[in-house]
C-alpha cells in the first residue's frame, strides 16, 4: 500500500475545494454560528440559567456547536469527494494507477477532516475573541478553551468526514436517500449516549460536556432541576448563575481515549468501507438505470452496428446513404401545457408502481383517517415521500451536463422554469390532495390556506436552492432539517403545513407565502443570471 | 441570411482572454473552425449560440444583436456543444421529445423528425433504451439527432465526430454537407480532414484571434510549391524538424519520408508534393507566431 500516496491526495482535493466559491459559504456558514454562539443565540442552557462565561464554558459552548452543527451540515458539504472525482472523470485516470481503494479513501477522509476542520478552527477563533468582547472572566485559559475543539469537535467532525465517504461509497445511499437519511442519523447519534448513559457512544462530546456542567451545577445553583440544553433561543436570555465558575472537563487518560475512539472509528469506517468503493468502475455501480431484459445481453456497441453480414464492396455503405429529413415549416408550438407535460414526464421517469402505490395508499389514508391524523402524521409522510422528486427541480440541469442544450433554447425563463415549478406544485397538491379536500369539506380555510402555503412553499423551495446551488444536497438537508423540526416535531412556525399552528396558522401561512414569493422570484433571478452569465 | 460577428470579445476571470475582436461575416455554407487547443474556438461557439455572453462586441443574426435578443437566434439555433450530458433514466426517444417541447417544436411534427433523425444517426434499434446504458459514441450521435430536431439556420457543432467510428464519422460529414446549402453551419474542430472534407469556408484562430479566413482552395494557394516530401535517415529527422516545419512523417525501409513546409527544397532531391489543407493550417499557424518555416538552403 502507497501510504504516501494520502498526502497528494488530500492536498489535491483540499485546494479544489477550498478554491470554489461554495467553500467561502461554508465558512461564513462557520462565522454565523461563531456570531450566534458569541451573542447568546445558540448556548449550553441549564434550563433558565448558564455558567459564568470563563475560558472553559466559552469554549465548550462553541465546541458543542461545531460538534452539533457543523457535522450536521458538514455532512452535506464534504459529501462529494468521490462524486468530483466522478463526475470529472479523474476517478477514471485514479484507478488506471496502483493506487488502493484504502489510500484513496484516506486521502480523501484526510481532506474531508482538514474541510470541517477550518471550519471548527474558525470557532476556535471565535471563542478567543468572545472571551474578550464578553469580558466576564478577564482570566483566558487556553488549554480550557481550546481543549474542547481539539477533543470534542475535532474527533465528531472527522467521523462525519468518514460517515461521508461511506454515504458516497455505498451506491444506496450516494444519493438523495443517503442525504434524508444522514438527518435521521445524526439526531440519532447525538440522542444514543444519553439515552443509553454510555459514554463510549458520544460522538460529538455532548454527554461528556453535560455530565461535567450538570455535576458542578448541582453544586452550584441551590434550585437547578437538572435540564441540560445545546438551545437555540433568540427570546429569552439565561440567567447568570454567578456561582458556576465551571473549569471545564478534567482531562484524564480515560476521558482523552474516549474521544480518541472516534477517531478509531472514524479510520475503521474508512477502512471498512473500501471493498464497497466500486474504484470508479462503472460496471460495479447500481446507479446505472436498469435496461430491458432483451438489451442486457447486447453491449451498446453491438445493439447498434450493422447486422448483416454483406461487405462494403458488395454493398453500398450507408455512410455515402443521403439524409432525409421532413422540413418541419411553421410547426411550432409555445404552449406552456406541452412543456409541463414534458417536465412531468422527466420528473417522474424512473420511479416504479411500488413509489405511486405508496402515494395513493397515503392519499386513500388521508381521506379516511380523521382530520387531525391526516393533517398530522399522515400529511407529513405524504410530504416527504417525494423529496428526491423536488430536490431534482432546478439541479437537473447541472447535474446531468444539459444545461448547454437546454439553455440555448428560446423562452427557457417563460417555458422550461415554470413548467418546472409547475410540476413540483403539482407533485404537492397529488400527494397531499386528500387532506386539502378534507380541509374543504369541514369548512377549515385557515388551515386550507396554511395547507396552500405548504403546497406551494416546498417545490418552490426546492427549485430556488436547486438553481442556486446547481446541487440537489442543499435541498435534501435543508428540507429534512425543517421537516424534522416542524411538521414531524411539530413545532409552530416550522411546521410549513400549518398543521400546528393553532391560533397562528394564518399568521404562519402568510410568512410561508411571502416566502415563497421571494424565493420564486430568487429561483427566477437565479436561472435568468445562468442564461445570462452562463 | 447572414451571421455578422463584429469585434467579438470575451474576458474570463484572471484576465484571460478567450477570445480578442474577432470578426468575420458569415453566409449559408459550412464554415471549418480551425485551431490549436486553448484558441478560442469553444468560447467562440459559446457566444454565437447565446449560451455565453461576450465582454464586448456583438453577433448580427439578420440585422439583430442576438447578444441583445438571444431568443432570435434561438428559435432556429441547434447546437451540439463539445461537452453535454444527457438523462440517463430517458430514452433517446423520450430525450428528443422532451428537448423538442423545449424548442417548441409542435408534437406531431416532433415525433416524424425525431424517427428520421434517430435513422438518420443510426439509433433507431436503441432509440427505446435508456441513454445511461449508451456508449460514447451512442451519445455524441443523440447530441447530433438534437441539434437537427428544429430544423436549424444556424447550426454549430462543437466537436461533433469526436467519438464517432470511422463510418459514423463519414455519415456525418456528409449530413452536414448536404444540410449546409440553405443554412450557415460552423464546424469546429481539431480534424482538418473532417474541414477538408465538408467546410467551404475556413477560420483558423489562434490565442482568441482570427489568424485567417479563406476558401479551402485560396488556403492550399498560399503553400502551393511550399510543400517537399524529404528522405531523410532517422537519426536525422530531429535536425529536419529544428530547421523545418514537418507537417508529417513515416518510416519506410528507405528512412524516414517526412512532409516538409519550406519556401525553398530543403535538400537537392527534395520531391515537390500537392498541398493538403493540414499542410496550410501548420504553415498559417506557424507565420502567425513568427515561427514560419526557415527558407533556407540544402540541409
Amino acid at each position: 500500500m502507497r501510504i504516501r500516496a494520502i498526502y497528494p491526495i488530500a492536498r489535491a482535493d483540499f485546494l479544489e475545494r477550498v478554491r470554489r466559491y461554495s467553500f467561502l459559504v461554508t465558512l461564513l456558514f462557520a462565522v454565523y454560528l461563531g456570531y450566534a454562539a458569541a451573542t447568546g443565540k445558540i448556548a449550553l442552557r441549564l434550563g433558565n440559567y448558564r455558567g459564568v462565561y470563563t475560558s472553559a464554558w466559552i469554549g465548550a459552548n462553541m465546541a458543542m456547536v461545531a460538534s452539533c452543527f457543523i457535522t450536521l451540515v458538514g455532512f452535506y458539504v464534504v459529501k462529494n469527494a468521490i462524486d468530483r472525482d466522478r463526475v470529472t472523470r479523474v476517478g477514471e485516470i485514479l484507478a488506471a494507477t496502483p493506487l488502493t481503494r484504502p489510500v484513496y479513501l484516506l486521502g480523501k477522509w484526510l481532506s474531508n477532516s482538514t474541510v470541517l476542520g477550518v471550519q471548527v478552527a474558525v470557532l476556535g477563533l471565535a471563542s478567543i475573541v468572545m472571551q474578550f468582547v464578553v469580558a466576564e472572566d478577564p482570566h483566558i485559559d487556553l488549554w480550557a478553551l481550546l481543549a474542547p475543539f481539539l477533543l470534542l469537535a475535532l474527533p465528531a467532525v472527522m467521523v462525519t468526514g468518514a460517515i461521508a465517504l461511506l454515504f458516497e461509497a455505498l451506491p444506496i445511499l450516494r444519493g438523495g436517500i443517503g442525504n434524508v437519511l444522514w438527518v435521521f442519523a445524526w439526531a440519532f447519534g447525538i440522542a444514543l449516549a444519553p439515552l443509553t448513559d454510555h459514554a463510549w457512544l458520544d460522538f460529538t462530546g455532548l454527554f461528556a460536556t453535560m455530565v461535567s456542567i450538570t455535576r458542578a451545577a448541582s453544586a452550584a445553583i441551590p434550585d437547578y432541576n437538572g435540564e441540560f440544553a445545546l438551545q437555540t433561543d433568540f427570546t429569552r436570555p439565561a440567567v447568570v448563575a454567578t456561582r458556576l465558575r465551571w473549569p471545564g472537563i478534567q482531562w484524564g487518560l480515560p476521558q482523552v481515549l474516549l474521544r480518541l475512539e472516534w477517531v478509531g472509528v472514524a479510520l475503521a469506517f474508512v477502512l471498512l468501507v473500501a471493498p464497497f468503493f466500486d474504484r470508479f468502475d462503472p460496471a460495479r455501480s447500481r446507479g446505472r438505470p436498469r435496461v430491458r431484459r432483451r438489451s442486457r445481453r447486447e453491449s451498446p456497441e453491438t445493439a447498434t452496428t450493422f447486422a448483416s453480414p454483406t461487405s462494403a464492396s458488395v454493398q453500398p455503405s450507408r455512410s455515402y446513404a443521403p439524409a432525409r429529413l421532413s422540413p418541419l415549416g411553421g410547426a411550432r408550438s409555445w404552449g406552456l401545457y406541452r412543456m409541463f407535460a414534458a417536465e412531468l414526464r422527466l420528473a417522474l421517469k424512473g420511479y416504479r408502481w411500488w413509489w405511486y402505490a405508496l402515494v395513493g395508499g397515503l392519499l386513500v389514508a388521508q381521506c379516511a383517517a380523521p382530520l387531525e391524523i391526516s393533517r398530522g402524521p399522515l400529511l407529513t409522510a405524504a410530504w416527504i415521500w417525494p423529496i428526491l422528486l423536488w430536490s431534482a427541480m432546478g439541479a437537473r440541469e447541472a447535474r446531468h451536463g444539459t444545461g448547454q442544450l437546454i439553455f440555448s433554447a428560446p423562452r427557457v425563463l417563460l417555458r422550461q422554469l415554470p413548467a418546472g415549478w409547475f410540476v413540483g406544485v403539482l407533485i404537492a397538491v397529488a400527494t397531499g390532495g386528500g387532506v386539502a379536500v378534507r380541509l374543504l369539506l369541514a369548512r377549515n380555510f385557515a388551515g386550507l390556506l396554511g395547507w396552500c402555503a405548504g403546497a406551494l412553499f416546498i417545490p418552490t423551495l426546492a427549485l430556488a436552492l436547486g438553481v442556486w446551488t446547481a446541487s440537489s444536497r442543499p435541498f435534501e438537508g435543508l428540507y429534512t432539517g425543517l421537516w424534522y423540526t416542524g411538521p414531524l416535531n411539530r413545532i409552530p412556525g416550522f411546521d410549513f403545513t400549518g398543521a400546528a399552528s393553532g391560533q397562528g396558522t394564518i399568521k404562519y401561512a402568510c410568512l410561508y407565502l411571502l416566502l415563497t414569493l421571494v424565493l420564486l422570484a430568487s429561483a427566477f433571478l437565479g436561472r435568468r443570471r445562468q442564461l445570462l452569465h452562463a | 441570411m447572414e451571421l455578422i460577428i463584429e469585434g467579438v470579445s470575451k474576458l474570463y476571470r484572471g484576465m484571460v482572454w478567450g477570445l480578442r475582436r474577432f470578426s468575420l461575416p458569415l453566409g449559408p455554407g459550412v464554415l471549418g473552425l480551425l485551431g490549436p487547443n486553448g484558441a478560442g474556438k469553444s468560447t467562440l461557439m459559446r457566444i454565437l449560440a447565446t449560451v455565453t455572453r461576450p465582454t464586448e462586441g456583438r453577433a448580427l443574426w439578420n440585422g439583430t444583436d442576438v447578444v441583445k435578443s438571444p431568443d432570435i437566434l434561438r428559435f432556429t439555433l441547434g447546437y451540439l456543444p463539445q461537452d453535454f450530458g444527457v438523462y440517463p433514466n430517458l430514452t433517446a426517444m423520450e430525450f428528443l421529445e422532451y428537448l423538442a417541447a423545449v424548442k417548441g417544436v409542435e408534437a406531431a411534427a416532433a415525433r416524424k423528425r425525431i424517427v428520421e433523425l434517430l435513422e438518420l444517426v443510426n439509433l433507431t434499434d436503441a432509440a427505446r433504451r435508456p441513454l445511461g446504458g449508451y456508449s460514447g459514441g451512442m451519445r455524441q450521435r443523440v447530441g447530433v439527432a438534437q441539434a437537427l430536431l428544429n430544423d436549424p439556420q444556424l447550426l454549430i457543432v462543437d466537436e461533433p465526430t469526436a467519438g464517432l467510428d470511422p463510418e459514423e464519422r463519414v455519415r456525418f460529414r456528409n449530413l452536414l454537407s448536404e444540410l449546409s446549402g440553405e443554412r450557415i453551419v460552423i464546424l469546429s474542430t481539431h480534424i482538418v480532414s473532417d474541414v477538408e472534407a465538408v467546410a467551404t469556408s475556413i477560420a483558423l484562430i489562434d490565442h482568441g484571434e482570427l489568424v485567417v479566413h479563406s476558401a479551402p482552395e485560396s488556403l492550399l494557394q498560399s503553400v502551393s510549391g511550399r510543400v517537399w516530401e524529404v528522405v531523410v535517415p532517422s537519426l536525422e529527422l530531429s535536425a529536419l524538424r529544428q530547421r523545418y516545419q514537418v507537417s508529417s512523417t513515416a518510416h519506410r525501409s528507405d528512412g524516414v519520408h517526412a512532409r516538409v513546409v519550406a519556401d525553398h527544397a530543403p535538400v537537392s532531391d527534395a520531391r515537390p508534393l500537392e498541398p493538403s489543407l493540414e499542410d496550410a493550417y501548420l504553415s498559417a499557424l506557424g507565420a502567425h507566431r513568427g515561427q514560419a518555416a526557415p527558407s533556407g538552403g540544402p540541409a
